[in-house]
């Protein structure tokens, strides 16, 4: 009852967030479109008034790219670069932006308000920022320890049957999923806390969101199973329609640039959903114990 | 002498057995050399005891008072081999590692001891390390017809596995494991001038070329091992009274070289392709790959058969080595070859097909046609790449013959043509180099993607029947013999001729000197479109933004232009496709021979697009993009592809980001 009332009140709180999502949103397509801009540009320099471009109907062709000579090789390291430059400023956009978004999620934000949305995300910037990179260290030296020395241990024995390697990264990161679920718990449940006290405290944070993982376990963890279900899903869907959707004319590309950005609003809806479903676990849990100390 | 008796009993046996027909229904070759082995492996030392009885037939006019023959395996012996050197003179490998082959004793027909006459010889560097060639120097020369046997007990300690030989663990590939006769050249033959041995060492790049043989097999191994060699298995004992060993005999008729593999993990299926009895030896891991390994032998066996010439033997094994064996993967023995491939190979990733039909391509280029890859490396590894890539696209789609994606698609022309057109080596060296000599690790760029880019050019320009019928006809004058690459470009020329009297000049040899033979790019570009009005004298009426009708005629006229340009040294015809703005076409030739040349039309129409080699005949061309030019270039594509990009890296942060 607990996990389905969180979800029901996560998606209606995320929903009433409309707007910090769409601000979300716009600065992600703000900082992709940095990079993404002067490629187009450079491309379309590279190709010229040249009709090679017609053996890209049928999708990536390479000979296409690769006989743009010394424009490809600029673009591979611009590109590369650029990449790098979302993944450091993405980080710390994120860090700031899930500040807002966990604020509006609580149960007493009351009505969206733009202003009261970046105040938050500043006052809690700091905490976020850390919360943020500690989980993340987390979760890579897990991934490395469960994941990649297993995988590497098995691919490179000199006895071991074929396809171990493969095998191995299958039942490995069958292993490493679950675990990271629990990560996750940890760092939503973190600042849910945060965003409900006043002074900067990421360690405190942490250490709640942990023991507030372990002590919920049983209805926290299928909630968070579900929603990450619920992206995983989502993601399919994702790849099933836009890599294949190859429109040829400006109202397709057009249609193209809505429906991926509206996909991408959706994404982010549903990473949302998982913060406001996880701040209303939090909620009821805390009502309850309450409750049960007045009894 | 009683050793003497028998030997001579054996050896008269083995001389009947020479011409006899066991596998093939007629002779093949002229079978100048034969090979009659007994082997055992130990699979704990790595090593192979052999006894071997040989002969060769000295078909040349010529009193010939020595043999020569490859002893493969001591490339391997130390870091101080030929093979060890070039590769990069790699350290001293430890003992167990290291592979050689020792002589125990060395007798001729009439049982005399012949190690006294025996000396290695580096015919191609002098490096006296290196004991890869041996010379032995007859009792006495062998004149024309006379046929030299030998006997010779031999161990040879096998390599922890490199170049495609040695063991891994408990597999083996056993592949230049015995002494074998180097090619007694006559003069008149290939290149030669006169008469003489062409042996030459093993090289770190390089293939091989040998006559082709009889060969009379038996390998005694433990039980519990899986065996594929490249013959027919004639006899299989029970295990000896240890109850450990068994003993194997095969027979391989008209082929150039022998080899086998051993492991027990292998399982064996088989198939049937018209008369083509098609063993596959591979992993279990693998079995669900089997499927996809015999459709693409079977693709290639059809192409073959209806291109260029029937695959003569009644037999084909196909092995896909284990992941401990990998590095035997991608080699040819003509009616034995290794494929590569891994577990999970994803359906879309071509690759274990695209090595499968290049290994059995080489039953053609080197196995009927045994070129000398030693020498012109291009003849088997270039031509035969032009096959599979045809061969693999034709199969597995014209662009998306290696790698079919909804995300990528990738022919393997094209792959290949781009490994030589982006080769940053493509201008250092021509193809008329020996395996070893190519500098700065072009052997590979030249000798298979060059030669295959060159081969589709041609292609281009003669059409594909026409290659066909080369292909035949190279076949039919050729197949077990030893064609050089002079007899190749020959037939195409008498081909060609034939089929189109002197379009293309009286002969190709301007195509191959400048291509395969050549160190120029090919690169033609568009460098303008030019459209202006004239008056009706057909003067330029300059300035006039708007234009006008002629109110004389009541019509606007038009001097359109386009101008080209032959960025490169090479010189091939191609066409010109000239686009109208009204829809008309006209398709031009241009010889291709100018630096600029122009085309220049006057009427009522503006020319929107010009692209020269509209359908990417000539496949040399170094740079598609400017090969063609429009005045409306379609941005969409571009566009589609930054949406794409912009929502890739919206959802990668997403993804990766808390
Ligand atoms: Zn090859």
């Amino acid at each position: 009852m607990k996990i389905l009332n969180s979800l029901k009140t996560g998606m209606l709180r995320s929903m009433k967030l409309w707007k910090g999502i769409l601000i979300t949103w716009f600065c992600s397509f703000l900082l992709v479109s940095i990079v993404a801009i002067p490629m187009k540009s450079a491309l379309n320099a590279g190709f010229g008034n040249s009709m090679i471009t017609e053996k890209l109907s049928k999708g990536i062709n390479i000979e296409v790219f690769a006989d743009l000579g010394d424009s490809l090789k600029n673009l591979i390291s611009y590109f590369s670069g650029g990449l790098f430059m979302i993944l450091l400023v993405g980080f710390l956009l994120n860090c700031f932006l899930s500040g807002g978004l966990f604020s509006s999620l609580k149960g007493i934000s009351g009505t969206f308000s733009s202003s009261k949305f970046f105040i938050a995300s500043v006052k809690n910037f700091r905490s976020f920022f850390f919360i943020s990179l500690l989980i993340s260290l987390i979760i890579l030296s897990l991934a490395i320890i469960i994941v990649v020395f297993p995988v590497i241990i098995a691919s490179h024995s000199e006895s071991s049957p074929d396809g171990s390697g493969f095998r191995t990264a299958i039942l490995v990161t069958s292993f490493f999923v679950p675990v990271l679920a629990l990560v996750l718990l940890a760092a939503d449940y973190g600042r849910a806390w945060q965003v409900a006290h006043d002074k900067n405290n990421c360690f405190k944070a942490i250490g709640f969101g942990f023991v507030q993982t372990f002590r919920t376990f049983f209805s926290s963890y299928p909630l968070m199973i579900i929603l990450l279900l619920a992206q995983v899903m989502f993601g399919w869907l994702v790849l099933e329609i836009l890599p294949g959707f190859r429109p040829v004319n400006e109202a397709g590309i057009i249609f193209l640039f809505l429906l991926s950005q509206m996909l991408f609003f959706i994404k982010i809806l549903l990473k949302t959903w998982r913060y406001g479903s996880v701040t209303k676990m939090m909620e009821l849990d805390i009502a309850e114990k309450i409750n049960n100390t007045q009894a | 002498m009683k050793i003497y008796l028998i030997s001579l009993f054996t050896f008269l046996i083995y001389a009947g057995s020479a011409s006899s027909q066991i596998i093939n229904k007629k002779q093949l070759s002229v079978r100048q050399t034969g090979y009659r082995i007994d082997a055992k492996l130990d699979p704990v030392t790595k090593t192979i005891s052999a006894n071997m009885e040989a002969f060769w037939v000295n078909m040349s006019a010529d009193v010939v008072p020595d043999i020569q023959l490859h002893l493969y395996m001591n490339a391997f012996r130390n870091s101080r081999t030929t093979m060890n050197v070039e590769s990069g003179g790699s350290s001293d490998k430890k003992q167990s590692e290291t592979g050689w082959i020792n002589i125990k004793s060395f007798s001729d027909r009439d049982g005399n001891d012949m190690i006294a006459n025996m000396n290695f010889i580096s015919p191609d560097d002098g490096n006296d390390n290196d004991h890869t060639v041996l010379k032995v120097k007859l009792s006495e020369p062998a004149v024309p017809g006379d046929t030299v046997f030998i006997k010779v007990v031999f161990e040879t300690k096998l390599p922890l596995i490199t170049r495609r030989t040695g063991y891994s663990d408990d597999f083996f590939f056993v592949a230049q494991w015995f002494p074998k006769f180097g090619v007694y050249e006559p003069a008149g033959m290939r290149y030669a001038t006169k008469g003489g041995w062409n042996c030459h060492q093993f090289h770190a790049n390089s293939e091989f070329y040998s006559n082709h043989s009889l060969y009379n097999v038996t390998i005694t191994l433990p039980v519990e091992y899986v065996v594929g060699t490249g013959g027919v298995l004639m006899n299989e004992t029970s295990p000896d009274s240890t109850g450990r060993n068994k003993t194997l005999t095969y027979r391989a008729e008209d082929i150039v070289d022998f080899a086998w593999t051993a492991w027990p993990g292998y399982k064996v299926f088989t198939d049937q392709w018209e008369n083509v009895k098609i063993s596959l030896l591979l992993p279990n891991d693998r079995i669900e790959q089997v499927g996809r390994q015999f459709t693409a032998v079977k693709y290639a066996l059809e192409y073959f058969a209806k291109n260029v010439g029937p695959y003569p033997w009644p037999y084909l094994t196909i092995v896909d080595p284990p992941s401990k064996g990998a590095r035997s993967g991608g080699m040819e023995y003509t009616t034995l070859f290794t494929s590569s491939s891994s577990y999970m190979m994803p359906e879309f990733a071509h690759y274990p097909e695209m090595v499968t039909i290049h290994e059995f391509g080489h039953a053609y280029f080197m196995g009927i046609l045994a070129s000398n890859e030693f020498e012109e490396p291009w003849m088997d590894e270039g031509i035969n790449s032009f096959w599979e890539e045809r061969i693999v696209d034709h199969y597995y789609g014209e662009n998306s013959g290696l790698i079919n994606h909804p995300f990528l698609k990738v022919s393997d022309e094209a792959l290949a043509r781009l490994s030589y057109v982006h080769s940053g080596a493509r201008q250092d060296v021509t193809n008329k180099e020996y395996s070893w000599n190519y500098p700065h690790g072009t052997y590979g760029m030249m000798s298979y993607d060059k030669t295959a880019t060159v081969l589709y050019t041609l292609m281009g320009i003669i059409g594909e029947e026409t290659t066909n019928e080369v292909f035949r006809a190279y076949y039919k004058k050729w197949a077990f013999k030893y064609p050089s690459g002079k007899d190749f470009i020959d037939i195409v020329n008498e081909v060609v001729t034939k089929r189109w009297g002197d379009k293309f000049g009286p002969d190709l040899n301007w195509f191959f000197d400048q291509t395969l033979y050549g160190t120029g790019i090919c690169d033609y570009k568009v460098a303008n479109i030019l459209n202006s009005r004239i008056d009706t004298t057909g003067v330029e009426i300059s300035g006039a933004h708007t234009i006008k009708k002629d109110p004389k005629t009541n019509e606007i006229r038009f001097k359109s232009e386009v101008q080209l340009e032959r960025a490169g040294e090479v010189m091939l015809p191609v066409e010109v496709l000239v686009h109208f703005k009204n829809g008309k076409e006209v398709m031009e030739s241009w010889d291709g021979k100018s630096r600029i040349k122009d085309f220049v039309y006057t009427g009522e129409n503006e020319i929107e697009w010009v692209k020269i080699d509209p359908d990417f005949k000539i496949t040399m061309d170094v740079n598609y993009v400017n090969n063609s030019m429009t005045l409306y270039p379609d941005r969409i594509p571009v566009r589609r592809l930054t949406n794409k990009l912009i929502s890739f890296m919206q959802f990668f942060m997403n993804f990766f980001f808390l």
